[in-house]
């Protein structure tokens, strides 16, 4: 039986980018043809949802309905790889959550493939959200990302500094996501598209939309940079592609005994 | 699908006779009755534009709304010769936008060649530079041009075309009292050609052998074409019956 995956998109404050690397992360599973969903916890109006209507709900991550809509179908869906966009000020509460439902263990067992984005923030309280999720993600792949895009500018950490708090995580890898020139990122909101279809000029619908080639142009440019990163890290390895989890589901019910 | 031009008269140091390339190179093309959009890009010292003030705009690409106002016009114009007066401050900055946003692409695509009329000089930073920039614009044609009114040493082999067909094309120098002539505000290069009776002057002399060169740029480009079109259609032939 395929393997779920499942991406965690969080930060413990609000602006950092969050929601963009998660959609990021959408367009980059899409170009690879690997079938994915979203959840938007940023309930009730969803962000995520506006951009990726088509593969994304909207859902309270605290209530447990919602938990199990998410949980309880990581067998049955089809969705390969399954993101989840926390809202800000959620990541450690939804660790914890995922933790007490027994989550985190069958992680443990290899049963799903787990991830974690951390968005940070430029501050050096950043460290001590690191610290926080670190306890969550020891049998997991934990990104912490450096989100360029804002223009923001983070904390220098001396080296000693670095060492004491990278040392406890000795598999985080961290990604840089470059930064989006302002006025392609604010026609890409106007828009609401994904940046895939941005780039491609296509509107909503489908069809040809009129958006500027050179904020197009810039939005490409990003947009491979970015990816350029996720390769880095071989993103697509963490996806078992042996089938959907659905597909393989749907054959152990009809065929084997 | 016939392929329209995009010249982009560039150098990174001032004061080498860009304008006045732009300006011949502008001429020519009228003289053969074809479409033309002109940008003055030199937030300095707009010069250009006083010489042609219905057809040339100028363009200020240091901010986003300026480059999309140059560059996404620049790709909708593919049925009008196009010719670019680059100012040596924003020489970076346009080749920086113009390799960022994809431009190559997206001229290919629109049957657009793209084409710097490097001018060249003799210092050794320019030479590196060319050669930098014809790496990272691999599907932009090159072609230095050597302005002896500028600089007199040329060294060929600092500055080769990207093309095997192409040559170097070559300003000559002219005399201080007809470079006064030329560049009076009202002075056009037609009208002068129209105008004088008699044998040819030292400035007709001058504005024939350019226009020759620029008549001699696209007929190798044209050439350069149809031999890559020939070479495509017998590889695939040789595939096909392979």
């Amino acid at each position: 039986m395929a393997k779920p995956t499942v991406i965690l998109v969080g930060a413990d404050k609000g602006g950092v980018g969050k929601t963009t690397v998660a959609r990021t992360l959408l367009d980059y599973f899409t170009a690879h043809h690997v079938p994915t969903r979203a959840f938007d916890s940023e309930s009730p109006k969803g962000t995520l949802k506006r951009f990726h209507p088509d593969i994304s709900e909207i859902v309270d991550i605290t209530s447990v309905s919602d938990q199990m809509q998410i949980i309880d179908t990581l067998s049955s869906t089809d969705a390969s790889v399954t993101v989840i966009d926390v809202r800000a000020g959620l990541l450690s509460p939804t660790l914890r959550s995922l933790r007490d439902i027994g989550f985190l263990d069958a992680v443990k067992k290899g049963q799903i493939t787990f991830a974690v984005f951390h968005i940070l923030g430029s501050s050096i309280a950043s460290l001590n959200e690191i610290e926080d999720t670190s306890t969550f993600v020891a049998d997991s792949k934990y990104f912490l990302v450096k989100n360029f895009i804002n223009n923001t500018s983070f904390f220098e950490w001396d080296q000693a500094t670095h060492a004491s708090y990278f040392k406890k995580l000795k598999d985080a890898v961290v990604l840089t996501i470059p930064k989006l020139n302002e006025m392609a990122y604010e026609q890409v909101e106007l828009a609401s598209v994904p940046f895939l279809t941005f780039v491609a000029n296509r509107n909503q619908k489908g069809e040809g939309a009129h958006y500027s080639f050179v904020l197009r142009g810039y939005v490409r440019h990003w947009l491979g940079n970015v990816w350029a990163e996720y390769d880095r890290v071989k993103l697509t390895e963490m996806v078992d592609t042996s089938g959907s989890a659905a597909a393989a589901s749907r054959a152990q019910i009809g065929g084997r005994p | 699908m016939p392929h329209t031009p995009l010249y982009i008269v560039a150098s990174p140091q001032p004061r080498v006779g860009k304008t006045l390339i732009a300006r011949l190179l502008i001429e020519y093309v009228l003289s053969t009755d074809r479409p033309l959009a002109g940008y003055d890009l030199d937030p300095k010292e707009p010069s250009l534009i006083g010489f042609f003030p219905k057809l040339v705009r100028t363009a200020d690409i240091t901010d986003t709304l300026g480059q999309m106002a140059l560059f996404d016009q620049l790709v909708a114009n593919d049925s009008c010769t196009t010719v670019i007066d680059l100012g040596y401050s924003l020489f970076d900055q346009f080749f920086a936008v113009m390799a960022e946003i994809g431009f190559e692409i997206e001229a290919r695509r629109r049957s657009i060649d793209p084409i710097v009329l490097f001018v060249t000089d003799s210092s050794r930073a320019t030479a590196r530079t060319y050669d930098e920039l014809k790496r990272s614009l691999r599907d932009t044609n090159f072609v230095p041009v050597h302005n002896e009114s500028a600089s007199f040493i040329f060294a060929q082999k600092d500055f080769l075309p990207s093309r095997t067909e192409y040559s170097v094309i070559r300003i000559p120098r002219l005399s201080p009292v007809v470079r006064g002539v030329i560049h009076r505000p009202n002075f056009t290069f037609r009208a002068h050609m129209e105008d004088q009776p008699g044998g040819p002057s030292e400035v007709q002399s001058w504005i024939t052998a350019i226009f020759t060169e620029f008549r001699e740029l696209e007929l190798r480009q044209l050439m350069g074409r149809v031999t890559g079109s020939i070479g495509t259609r017998a590889a695939l032939r040789t595939r096909e019956a392979g």
